[in-house]
């Protein structure tokens, strides 16, 4: 006889279930509970442990920039500077630091940062007296632009 | 005349001392002495903050870094950072503004090797709305280590 149409018991059924599972589960044996076991609680934390790392990437800059600004602005009240008044001073004196390396150096060198401090403490007094003098006093001397060609 | 609260402003006084004076004890004293402790090799361990790859690296000699990107180099290349910003030793500082001279300053690093980050999961899903993308992300690094760290007596 002719046989047209696949019999009925023949079904195309999933053969390696226990590693796709363990797929998901892998990512979830750290959590609290029974989300670190079963299948149907774990798929959805360890989707939303997904999400949230990706979102976190992005704030863990905010968060370490705001970090390095308050290190530094406790290492610049050590020396009796306040943070916006050294931050200004320095870019005004052509120091292009970033915050990250500024509170390292706090951290680990205390003489560099105090002589950066005592750098933008001297601008500070120059920007004062130019703009209080406002006459022919001389300029400042770390006041002065370099120019690089 | 009386000395009142409004005689003399409220801020202190301060003298800032003479421009052609300190011109002159800088280029004397300051000068001379950090050329002859440079010369002399009388500085213990150096380090440099660097600006490379788009970010700025606090780096000493025999230290590794890590970069997110790839170098055109090949393993075990030398490689010359010459965007340097400070170079600082424990009695004396360089501050460069904002780069120190390549005259000055030389700092160099061997590529050692180059692999692809761990791999880190992008997924983005909204609920409600049957919404949801995963994507596997393995970055391309570059280790490098950090060789030498040297200074040369040429301040002015």
């Amino acid at each position: 006889m002719v046989v047209l149409s696949a019999a009925r018991w023949v079904r195309s059924r999933l053969s390696d279930r226990f590693w796709r599972v363990q797929e998901v589960l892998k990512y979830a044996r750290h959590f609290r509970g029974r989300k670190n076991r079963c299948y149907k609680l774990a798929v959805r934390s360890v989707r939303r442990a997904f999400v949230r790392s990706t979102k976190a990437r992005k704030e863990k800059k905010r968060f370490l920039r705001a970090l390095w600004i308050t290190r530094i602005e406790a290492a610049s009240l050590e020396h009796g500077l306040k943070y916006p008044a050294f931050i200004s001073n320095l870019v005004k004196s052509q120091v292009e630091l970033n915050r990250k390396v500024l509170a390292d150096l706090a951290i680990y060198e205390p003489k560099t940062f105090k002589s950066l401090a005592a750098l933008a403490q001297r601008r500070r007094q120059e920007g004062f007296l130019a703009a209080l003098g406002d006459g022919k006093e001389p300029e400042g001397i770390f006041s002065r632009i370099v120019h690089h060609h | 005349v009386a000395k009142t609260s409004l005689t003399s402003p409220p801020w202190p006084e301060v003298k800032l001392p003479d421009p052609a004076e300190e011109a002159k004890y800088h280029a004397a004293e300051v000068v001379r002495r950090v050329n002859g402790l440079i010369s002399a090799g009388q500085y213990g361990r150096l380090f440099a903050v660097v600006h490379f790859a788009s970010k700025q690296w606090k780096i000493t000699s025999e230290d590794l870094i890590m970069m997110d990107n790839v170098l055109e180099a090949e393993c075990g290349d030398r490689i010359r950072m010459e965007k340097v910003l400070l170079v600082g030793a424990d009695d004396f500082t360089l501050i460069g503004r904002p780069l120190l001279g390549k005259n000055l300053v030389r700092v160099e690093a061997t590529v050692i090797e180059k692999t692809e980050s761990w791999p880190k999961v992008n997924m983005r899903f909204w609920r409600r709305h049957n919404f949801q993308r995963k994507k596997i992300i393995e970055s391309p690094q570059t280790v490098l280590r950090i060789n030498t760290i040297e200074i040369y007596p040429c301040l002015t």
